[in-house]
């Protein structure tokens, strides 16, 4: 039997264009864009135009991106960096408590350093509460940091605002902005945003590949040292088949993504609209309706996440949970315990995300199966009470 | 080792439970165990004549090696005496499967504790044995922790405007049938409405009961609101589960106290 993927917020597929136009630069235009010969200058010009294309689909300036291995690395640069840039002005931190967890894990890491973080609350959507957030700006704060969109439950956070609020106190803002990418057209000069981490394979490019956008201006200490490369503030031989495979994905997401999104939407209305009416005792997580078109997040009681998940394994579908029995720590999602849930709730979780080679086969495939997994889970559970 | 690499056997008892069910009668004994850090709650149930174990089922909420595991242990046990049977242990049960993913051999592999418990609860019942001696009495419950500072800035002692309450995640003590109220009132404001009690239901008149039973409010039972936390109003409440001795942080936007 095929299988239906919808975990595309966990990685994505290469898509096949891409994978194509960037072979090239592995084996033919393979040289190091710092070396002055023609091989050199092939792979310079082809980190130029890839520079030029991921500045535009954002809205900035060449000269304000840097390459990375990844967005994990560029949320390093874009909030170490910066507050070890920065720490004479303040050591006080603002984010949200919905981070990707590589932020709360950064975090940590700053209060070793000697940071104060805050972390501002959500509401029971997971949207970051404006009036509590500006509470905790104090003047020592230097740095806000809050996610475009929730990689677990899709919701959207108030970005334009955030942003203005920031340049009204003269603080910077940095936002990862990988869940969000390729569904939301991103604009950081509209939405004063001043550091900004992207991933390529959140657009269907390669892994290993990612942006820091840097507004001209903002200043961060690089976090790796060595050759010179990105302005100094990225060393090591540039990855060009991989930045390259960014850009040809940037390309496609110009062309396809209003429609792509659209086709979205209707999966995921379609999905939570279907589930919630065939299943009782089941709930939506995140926001009703300002939510990522890939996302639909459910909760049901008396079941754990884990066993929902073996059980869509074994009918060849892949999905996510936030249960605590899939994480590493055995400590259930910190995004949606910051919604307001209790443990066992978090604990009965299924995140179904589509992507671009989801068909409404896919949706079909897993409509039919939902009310017969929960039935089967809550007849074993002791826990499980008929309403 | 992923935390979901299980073997063939487990696979198996998670597709196809063995002794799903529960048992009831005078010669049936129930071990109840679970831990809700990790989210499995599993109950075992035995029936036993004279020394034998003749029969067991068991229910069990959590990931594939919790429904696994007590799935092998009640397949195991039939035919086993007490003593033997108390001899079963975790990794007895975790053997016969051929292994579990080494995080998982603790909290998802506690089939052989509810055993255990069902055994000697059959045995106190039995007169073999003498009950160890419940906690001694619980302390009284000192005010809360927060009440004050918070009071108006997230805790209220009435609630005279409830639209006040629109989308507010709320947290109501169980103090009488007019908090009852107020919490099912609620839920027309919002979608969150927790109603905590330290017993194991919440002690209304049978008509409140139907409508609490029918409404959306979500119970909190066994638990008891320690301290209200938040930077300036309320934002988050310290509960104590009393049941398992345990404390953590649930986020709420009010606090309900009607005294």
């Amino acid at each position: 039997m095929k299988q239906v993927y919808l975990d595309y917020q966990s990685a994505k597929p290469v898509d096949p264009r891409v994978i194509e136009g960037m072979t090239k630069y592995l084996h033919e235009a393979f040289g190091n864009p710092s070396a002055l010969h023609q091989v050199g200058d092939d792979a310079s010009d082809a980190l130029d135009e890839s520079r030029k294309s991921i500045a535009k689909f954002i809205n900035a300036d060449e000269d304000e991106i840097i390459f990375t291995s990844g967005a994990t690395e560029a949320i390093n640069m874009g909030i170490i960096g910066y507050a070890l840039r920065n720490k004479k002005k303040g050591n006080h931190i603002v984010m949200s408590e919905i981070e990707h967890i590589s932020i709360h894990n950064i975090a940590k890491h700053l209060e070793r350093l000697g940071f104060e973080i805050s972390k501002v609350p959500v509401g029971q959507y997971g949207k970051v509460n404006m009036r509590k957030l500006e509470r905790r700006i104090t003047d020592q704060t230097i740095l806000i940091s809050v996610g475009m969109a929730s990689n677990e439950i899709g919701t959207l956070q108030p970005i334009s605002e955030i942003g203005k609020l920031a340049a009204e106190k003269g603080i910077a803002f940095h936002t990862d902005a990988v869940a969000a990418e390729g569904l939301a057209p991103i604009d950081v000069r509209k939405d004063n945003i001043n550091l900004m981490a992207l991933s390529s394979n959140d657009l269907y490019g390669p892994r290993g590949v990612g942006v820091m956008y840097m507004q001209k201006k903002y200043r961060v200490n690089p976090i790796i040292i060595g050759g010179g490369q990105e302005r100094g503030l990225r060393s090591g031989s540039e990855d060009i088949p991989g930045i390259v495979g960014m850009k040809l994905a940037v390309d496609i997401m110009n062309k396809e993504m209003k429609s792509e999104v659209k086709r979205f939407q209707g999966y995921r209305d379609r999905m939570i609209k279907q589930v919630l009416d065939e299943v009782p005792d089941s709930y939506l997580n995140g926001h009703p309706t300002d939510r990522l078109a890939s996302n639909a997040h459910f909760r049901f009681d008396g079941i754990e996440g884990e066993s929902i998940l073996l059980s869509f394994k074994d009918l060849n579908i892949s999905v996510s949970t936030g249960s605590a029995c899939t994480s590493k720590t055995l400590e259930p999602s910190h995004t949606l315990i910051a919604t307001g849930l209790l443990h066992e709730e978090a604990h009965g979780s299924l995140q179904l995300t589509t992507g671009r080679f989801n068909t409404e086969d896919d949706i079909d495939r897993v409509l039919e199966v939902v009310p017969d997994v929960v039935t089967r889970l809550r007849d074993l559970s002791p826990i499980y009470k008929k309403k | 080792m992923k935390s979901t690499k299980y073997s063939e056997k487990v696979l198996d008892h998670f597709r196809n439970p063995r002794n799903v069910g529960t048992l009831e009668g005078d010669d049936v004994a129930v071990g109840k165990v679970g831990n809700p850090t990790c989210g499995d709650i599993m109950e075992v149930y035995i029936r036993i004549d004279g020394e034998k174990i003749t029969d067991a089922k068991f229910r069990t909420f959590g990931c594939g090696s919790a429904i696994a595991t007590t799935s092998m242990t009640t397949e195991m046990v039939v035919g086993m005496t007490l003593d033997e049977a108390m001899e079963l242990n975790r990794s007895d049960v975790a053997d016969e499967l051929d292994g579990l993913p080494p995080i998982k051999m603790h909290c998802s592999n506690l089939a052989a504790d509810a055993l255990h418990e069902a055994i000697t609860n059959f045995r106190i019942g039995r007169g073999d044995i003498v009950a160890k001696e419940e906690k001694s009495a619980e302390p009284e419950p000192g005010c809360v922790v927060g009440q004050d500072e918070y009071l108006n800035k997230g805790v209220w002692l009435v609630v005279d405007d409830p639209p006040a309450f629109k989308d507010q995640r709320t947290l109501i003590l169980h103090s009488g049938d007019e908090s009852v109220e107020t919490a099912i009132e609620l839920t027309e404001q919002t979608d969150r409405v927790i109603l905590l009690t330290p017993e194991k239901t919440v002690m209304t008149t049978p008509e409140l009961e139907k409508r609490l039973e029918e409404s959306s409010v979500k119970l909190l039972t066994e638990s008891r609101l320690l301290e209200i936390r938040g930077e300036f109003e309320v934002e988050k409440a310290l509960i104590f589960n009393i049941d398992e001795d345990e404390e953590y942080e649930l986020f709420v936007d009010a606090v309900v106290i009607i005294e």
